[in-house]
């Protein structure tokens, strides 16, 4: 099957990360894929974007606006922005972080509340779930608690169970494992 | 074994393996990464270098090939702009060995800079250009564009976009295998090397035609041009370059909206030569052909020449017709509009309701603990204690992280154009009469690429200017590469000679020279307004570390503390310095410390004495 995951954020969140681990366990089930990164210059606090393409003759680099399987957003600005590209009747995460530009934090500048991005969703017919950032206790990269919830609520989890995802998070960061294996258990719970 | 490679990775990859002995560039988004990826590496006898800029870089490329090697130049599409003044000459001269230009083009601009097809490049000069698709075809093609030009004796340049260069894909490649060191060989041909006089370039140009020609017919017997004719079709799709990529899932979404009549395809990887053998077969087969063609519409022109000659009036979609836009990427559903209206079907326009009117934008800006800011900050400050406003005083930008002093919250710089234009624009007010201070803004590899001639110009012609050199000792923005001021510790080797720019400004003659740190805005404001009232050309050394390679290096400078006792939430810290690692919440602004490096630029806006610096202890 093919899958087109469309990815957003803000420097800094580990978005890309994300994708590494999906493409990394893409790779171990011997599965094709593209990863197309964009990422706002060296700087942290930039927009980022991560599109992914799993599957036999993944394609070029870019997805089509309406052509997402699954949007997984790590902030509620970039996410709202992100809803074009899903499917109609896709799946759409969004992580509540919100990273405002100084613009929006001194009130210059339009900032979307969590519901203003569900609504824009819904337009798509999307199946959404909405993740909380104090859902996550204890430790652990903020991306890989929605890497595994994302796992948990979305097409991802027709490709990979939450063992083959972990085990690429456990490869990649061999130093990590329990602040991840936190961060993960807490993916799994929301 | 699968794994996962870059479009750039791939590029140098195939180089190495395709024996390059010399590997040259100069950073720029989206092509940094070919020499990126071979940079640290121990790679014996193979000479992998960041020059000083692209015309250099090209310069030793292609003396290399003409010294029998196997050499490669990377860069990206605004590089080839500054060298191009060698490589039309290098054509004509061709190559004894090989040589492969790499260039990425950027549709769509994701990193910044004029969308421009760098494929008029090569048609201007007559050199093979091969368009790569995807990661894979960035091995396979560079590869070929070696042999093609050991073939042809002439130069070829490879051709990539963003998302090609920038993109990884799970594939099966060879480990990296450098050659056996290849004796130079020395060919003393001035007629071939020279261009002095009107024969020896008639004849250069006599013999590149040839060589174009050669390789219109190798490229076509080689098959890189793949054709799909359709048993009684009388559509057909030309899909170029990355667009062929994209084929098989434009074709599905097209099929989606009905039963598609037979179409044929042709994927054109070969702008110059175009494949005309296909393109005519091609003509002959069809009654109307759609071309998708990112940037200019080479190959539609291409297309159209030969159906013209052929007598064959056949409907062309593209966009000459303006079904397609020459700004801008394009993507599947843009094969699937051009199959669908090569097949008299109606386009799918779905609508996508535009979301960004309730976001706010996010402005690219300098980041926590930049040096640049305190720069952006003092000429600010400066402006103003001199009794002028912002609208009065020039400050000219240049290419590069300095650039951010156009964004929010500074706003102080006017212009940006080419890598080191920042001098001489700065002169070019001043001749125009303006009577208030003109700034320059350069940054320290900007400065040492290009930004050198210009400031000859001024001391020359004793221009009354001041030139900020903001010096961080690294090349930034295109991901941190090392230049000639890069300090000796982080040099590739021990052999490196660190180039000071302290040294290099006295030298030109500048009188009026001051070093500063960017994070004392006071020492810097005060210095600026000296130098303003000064005549003739001024030069000040902003220099500090980049605030990424600094941290990446653990330095933090101090601490940062707020006294909520004495914030007033006037936000004026904010207003002034931008900085992501000031936050606003509960009518207090805090310091995010994950992000702060302790600059302190913020402590000398607050004009409470709220913001609190602490040096750390050693």
């Amino acid at each position: 099957m093919n899958m087109n995951i469309f990815m957003v954020g803000v420097g800094g969140q580990g978005v890309l990360t994300i994708a590494e681990l999906l493409v990394a366990a893409s790779i171990a089930r011997g599965l094709d894929c593209i990863f197309y990164p964009t990422k706002g210059m060296a700087q942290r606090g930039g927009f980022v974007k991560a599109q992914l393409r799993i599957g036999e003759k993944p394609g070029g680099p870019d997805i089509s606006l309406g052509g997402a399987d699954i949007v997984i957003a790590m902030e509620q600005n970039e996410a709202l922005k992100a809803v074009p590209y899903l499917k109609q009747g896709g799946d759409m995460i969004v992580y509540g972080y919100r990273w405002l530009p100084t613009d929006a934090m001194l009130g210059r500048a339009p900032y979307p509340d969590a519901t203003q991005v569900e609504a824009a969703a819904q337009t798509r017919q999307a199946c959404y779930t909405y993740v909380p950032t104090e859902k996550l206790m204890g430790g652990g990269g903020e991306n890989i608690f929605l890497l595994s919830a994302s796992q948990k609520h979305t097409a991802l989890k027709e490709l990979f169970s939450a063992e083959e995802l972990f085990a690429a998070v456990t490869q990649r960061f061999p130093k990590f494992v329990e602040s991840n294996k936190n961060a993960f258990r807490c993916g799994q719970q929301v | 074994m699968l794994r996962s490679i870059s479009g750039n990775e791939a590029v140098a990859l195939a180089a190495v393996n395709a024996g390059a002995t010399v590997i040259t560039g100069y950073p720029g988004t989206p092509s940094s990464e070919v020499i990126g990826s071979l940079w640290g590496r121990e790679l014996s006898g193979v000479e992998v270098q960041w020059s000083t800029n692209e015309k250099v870089a090209l310069e030793i490329a292609a003396a290399s090939s003409w010294a029998g090697q196997y050499a490669l130049c990377t860069m990206k599409m605004s590089g080839l702009n500054v060298a191009y003044d060698s490589l039309i000459s290098i054509v004509y001269s061709g190559c004894t060995g090989a040589l492969v230009l790499y260039v990425c083009d950027d549709p769509g601009v994701s990193a910044g800079m004029p969308e421009q097809d760098v494929r008029g490049f090569a048609r201007m000069s007559d050199m093979p250009v091969i368009d790569v698709s995807s990661v894979e075809d960035s091995y396979t093609l560079t590869q070929y564009a070696f042999s093609l030009s050991a073939r042809i004796q002439s130069p070829v340049m490879v051709r990539s976009v963003t998302g090609v260069a920038l993109s990884h894909a799970a594939v099966d490649l060879p480990d990296m295998r450098p050659a056996l060191p290849r004796p130079p060989v020395l060919v003393k041909d001035i007629e071939k090397f020279t261009k002095a006089g009107a024969k020896i370039c008639v004849d250069q140009h006599a013999a590149l035609l040839i060589s174009l020609d050669t390789a219109q017919a190798l490229i076509h017997e080689d098959g890189v041009n793949p054709l799909s004719l359709a048993a009684g079709a009388v559509a057909g799709l030309v899909a170029v370059g990355i667009m062929g990529a994209y084929l098989d899932e434009g074709l599905a979404l097209a099929k989606a909206r009905g039963t598609l009549p037979p179409l044929s395809t042709l994927w054109v990887k070969t702008t110059v030569p175009p494949p005309v053998e296909e393109l005519r077969a091609l003509i002959s087969a069809c009654d109307i052909i759609a071309v998708v063609e990112e940037n200019e519409p080479y190959v539609e022109h291409a297309l159209l020449r030969e159906a013209f000659h052929m007598g064959r009036a056949v409907k062309l979609i593209g966009k000459d017709d303006g079904t397609f836009s020459r700004i801008g990427s394009m993507d599947a559903a843009s094969v699937a509009k051009a199959a669908l209206l090569a097949c008299g079907m109606p386009p799918a326009e779905a609508h996508y309701a535009d979301t960004t009117a309730h976001c706010a934008v996010r402005p690219i800006g300098v980041c926590a603990g930049c040096p640049h800011r305190g720069v952006f900050m003092s000429i600010n400050d400066a402006i103003k204690n001199l009794g002028y406003k912002k609208d009065d005083v020039v400050v000219t930008g240049d290419i590069g992280c300095t650039i951010l002093g156009m964004s929010p919250p500074f706003h102080t710089l006017w212009t940006e154009v080419s890598m080191g234009a920042s001098i001489p624009m700065a002169q070019g007010f001043y001749y125009a009469g303006v009577k208030t201070p003109v700034i320059a803004t350069i940054g320290d590899s900007t400065f040492i690429h290009g930004g050198i001639p210009g400031l000859i110009n001024a001391v020359w012609n004793n221009t009354d200017i001041t030139a900020i050199i903001m010096d961080n000792g690294w090349t930034c923005m295109t991901g941190m590469q090392v230049n000639p001021g890069t300090a000796s510790a982080f040099q590739r080797s021990p052999q490196n000679h660190r180039v000071d720019i302290a040294n290099i400004i006295p030298a030109l003659g500048v009188e009026h020279f001051a070093v500063v740190d960017p994070y004392d805005i006071a020492l810097t404001t005060k210095t600026l307004q000296d130098m303003a009232k000064l005549p003739g050309v001024k030069v000040l050394l902003a220099r500090r570390e980049c605030a990424i390679q600094a941290n990446r290096r653990k330095i933090k400078y101090a601490d940062i503390k707020v006294d909520a006792g004495k914030c007033t939430f006037c936000k004026l810290c904010v207003m002034k310095t931008g900085c992501p690692a000031l936050t606003v919440a509960n009518n207090k602004v805090a310091v995010d410390t994950k992000q702060c490096n302790g600059c302190g630029v913020c402590a000398s806006a607050c004009r409470f004495g709220a913001i609190k610096k602490q040096e750390v202890q050693a």
